[in-house]
């Protein structure tokens, strides 16, 4: 009897929060940049890559009322400091074409670049854009967000495609993607947080790492 | 100074360099689908003795032939126990004589500027991506280096046996690649451009020693394409291989067309993804080395000019381009850049600004060098890397080990319309399949699908399998099914 009190309470709250979730719930806007390959070369059609068909048609991500794009112009730090092509502020510097010049590269293997909000912040979502000039995935992307810019402490994992655990982070479920001009826009869940870590090792063309642009997107906690 | 040290030494030193820079880290770059497919014929032969020409797919036999010394020397006997090194090291070692046949060839110039012309081609960025590149191209421009050098002591002296030794290195460079004719032709008629004042200086018995060069060329080419007499029928292949090269040289939709300014561009300047990659220094003193040629060039200058102005226009004539074509440019240009500087040492400014100059480009043409062949062998960006294999490429073997470890005497299937350099990477594996169209049973220990045919793969799959995704190259992604435990 106690056991089914319980259940109940815990269903009666779980409606609540949701329907509490719902009525706030808006759909995030993403501005993206043009297509850079029109008829990618080689469609890549399997299921658990992400359909082309449901990456077209990608749901929006749904995140409170009133959530704005904090990371605009917010310092970027990256376990690659000195990038042959590109620097760490085009992470955030809103040019999201693609072409040369609005990419950074870092060197081969697991790399990471960070995020710095400047203030702990409510996340709601974490765009990406990696490379989107060619159909390519990235191997072992995994974004997580944390107060401790050493990310030692109290780190949240939004998203894991490592399904290796080459990045050392432990193996994830997530889905690996191909990247196109609409990137990859994460659920942050709510989670309170001051940095957004993003990780990859390499991609299916080459042994480098890219970033075109990161936004987080959120309310700021005060 | 005796002319050991003065000349030979030097020499020695940059051949060496030649040498290093051709053989350091030559496993380091996944292999390009063309090698990984020569590599496994080599292979074969080296493990069967059985060698058959193909003149469809494939050219001359030479390269599969010189991988066996060093195999030998190696102690490789089969396809499996060859490896990257070995098959590379052929046209390294072939890339590092052409540097000392060019700096025997340029001694005309004078002693700096020929040790200039064997450094420039030592430095040369093409000629140090392809000596470490399992294809015929470097065969085939050393060949060539020596049937000159044989061919110009045969006309100084009159002696038969040069002309013997140029005619077996003209059958050598018939024996690499069927596009030989066309540098035998160019080399032939810059000949007879450059030629003295007065008529060409033939020794005095020119049929003779014409005889002997016909007779050596067609005895070794005719060696190598009958396979050593085990394949006669190699020799009527060998004879409409010529006919096919011309004919895709002139196709259309060979999907390797290029515009006509394809090799200028290589030797002068690009930017590819924000990587600048630029021969510039060099480019204007090959320039500056054709005027010094129609001006007031010695013979071998104004031959290196003919030379390389003839291939380069028929190089660039041709909508069919690939960049290993240009190893067949550098050697004339490294000449030509060196009689700039030898010009340039007869001016006001002197050996001091020869020197200068001489040595800037050298030192730029081995950045490059060394940015090509190493942080970006095998990048996309990279005008040498060209159609080039992801470093994915390295992956496939440990899984497949992988795979084969927890289910001992399972199947590789390779179900995909492209799988080069795959079946180099899985040589040795006793139960590997390729298909180019999903089969009926698709299970495996483990299983490569592109991704065009994963769907249908995946449909007859029985059981559940994990999946990741490995590329073969840029935009060429790989589905791996694992079956899970």
């Amino acid at each position: 009897m106690k056991n089914a009190a319980t259940i109940r309470l815990a269903a009666a709250v779980l409606a609540l929060a949701s329907f509490a979730r719902a009525e706030d719930l808006v759909p995030l806007k993403v501005e993206l940049p043009k297509p850079l390959f029109v008829g990618t070369p080689r469609p890549i059609k399997v299921s658990n890559l992400e359909p082309q068909e449901a990456a077209a048609n990608r749901p929006p991500v749904l995140v409170p009322a009133g959530t704005v794009l904090l990371s605009r112009g917010k310092p970027v730090t990256a376990s690659d400091s000195y990038p042959v092509i590109g620097e760490l502020g085009y992470l955030t510097d809103g040019d999201k074409s693609g072409v040369e010049g609005s990419y950074v590269e870092f060197g081969p293997g697991v790399q990471w670049a960070q995020v710095d909000l400047g203030a702990p912040a409510r996340l709601a979502a974490v765009a990406v854009w990696h490379f989107h000039a060619e159909a390519r995935v990235y191997h072992a992307v995994v974004i997580q967000a944390s107060n401790d810019p050493a990310f030692k402490t109290g780190v949240t994992t939004l998203f894991n495609n490592d399904d290796t655990g080459a990045d050392g982070l432990g193996k994830g479920t997530d889905l690996a993607y191909v990247e196109t001009y609409k990137g990859r826009v994460v659920d942050a869940k709510g989670v309170v947080a001051r940095y957004v870590r993003l990780y990859s090792d390499g991609n299916t063309s080459d042994e480098l790492n890219h970033y075109t642009e990161v936004e987080v997107y959120g309310k700021p906690v005060n | 100074m005796p002319k050991i040290l003065s000349r030979w030494l030097p020499l020695a030193i940059v051949t060496l360099a030649a040498l290093w820079m051709r053989t350091r880290g030559l496993a380091l770059r996944p292999m390009h689908a063309d090698e990984a497919n020569q590599a496994v014929k080599a292979g074969e032969l080296l493990e069967s003795g059985r060698y058959a020409f193909d003149p469809r797919d494939h050219h001359g036999p030479l390269l599969y032939y010189a991988v066996l010394p060093v195999a030998w020397l190696r102690g490789q006997r089969t396809l499996a126990g060859l490896d990257e090194v070995t098959v590379r090291m052929v046209p390294a070692l072939a890339g590092a004589l052409s540097v000392l046949l060019l700096g025997i060839l340029a001694a005309p110039l004078g002693r700096w500027p020929s040790l200039a012309a064997a450094a420039f081609l030592a430095a040369s960025p093409p000629a140090v991506y392809y000596s470490r590149y399992f294809i015929q191209e470097t065969l085939l421009a050393s060949s060539t280096l020596a049937a000159f050098a044989c061919a110009r002591q045969w006309l100084r002296g009159g002696r038969t046996r040069w002309a013997a030794a140029a005619g077996a290195c003209l059958g050598l460079m018939l024996a690499s690649k069927e596009s030989a004719p066309l540098f035998a032709l160019a080399a032939l008629a810059a000949l007879l451009a450059a030629r003295p004042a007065g008529g060409p200086s033939m020794p005095r018995n020119p049929a003779r020693g014409l005889g002997a060069g016909a007779a050596a060329a067609l005895a070794v080419a005719a060696l190598f394409y009958s396979s050593f007499g085990a394949h006669p029928a190699g020799l009527q292949d060998a004879l409409g291989a010529c006919g096919q090269a011309l004919a895709r040289l002139r196709g259309a939709d060979t999907g390797h067309e290029k515009p006509w300014w394809y090799f200028l561009r290589i030797f002068t300047w690009q930017r590819a993804g924000g990587l600048v990659f630029e021969e510039a220094g060099f480019a204007a003193l090959v320039l500056g080395g054709f005027c010094a040629a129609l001006l007031r060039g010695s013979p071998l200058l104004r031959w290196a000019a003919a030379y390389s102005g003839l291939v380069l226009v028929a190089l660039s004539a041709v909508p069919y381009k690939t960049p290993w074509h240009a190893v067949d440019l550098a050697p004339g240009f490294a000449l030509l850049a060196a009689g700039a500087v030898a010009a340039l040492s007869r001016t006001r400014p002197g050996r001091w600004a020869a020197a200068a100059a001489a040595l800037t480009v050298i030192g730029f043409l081995g950045f490059q060098a060394d940015r090509v062949t190493r942080p970006y062998a095998s990048d996309p960006r990279n005008p040498f890397a060209y159609v080039h294999s992801s470093p994915d490429v390295l992956k496939f073997r440990p899984m497949a080990d992988g795979a084969l470890a927890r289910s001992p005497g399972g199947t590789i299937r390779v179900i995909s319309e492209e799988y080069w350099p795959l079946p180099w990477y899985f040589r040795g594996l006793s139960r590997v399949g390729y298909w180019d169209r999903p089969p009926a049973d698709c299970d495996g220990a483990l299983v490569v699908a592109s991704a065009d045919l994963a769907d249908a793969v995946r449909s007859r799959l029985h059981g559940a399998y994990a999946e990741s995704y490995l590329g073969l190259r840029p935009g060429f992604v790989c589905v791996v099914f694992t079956p899970r435990r």
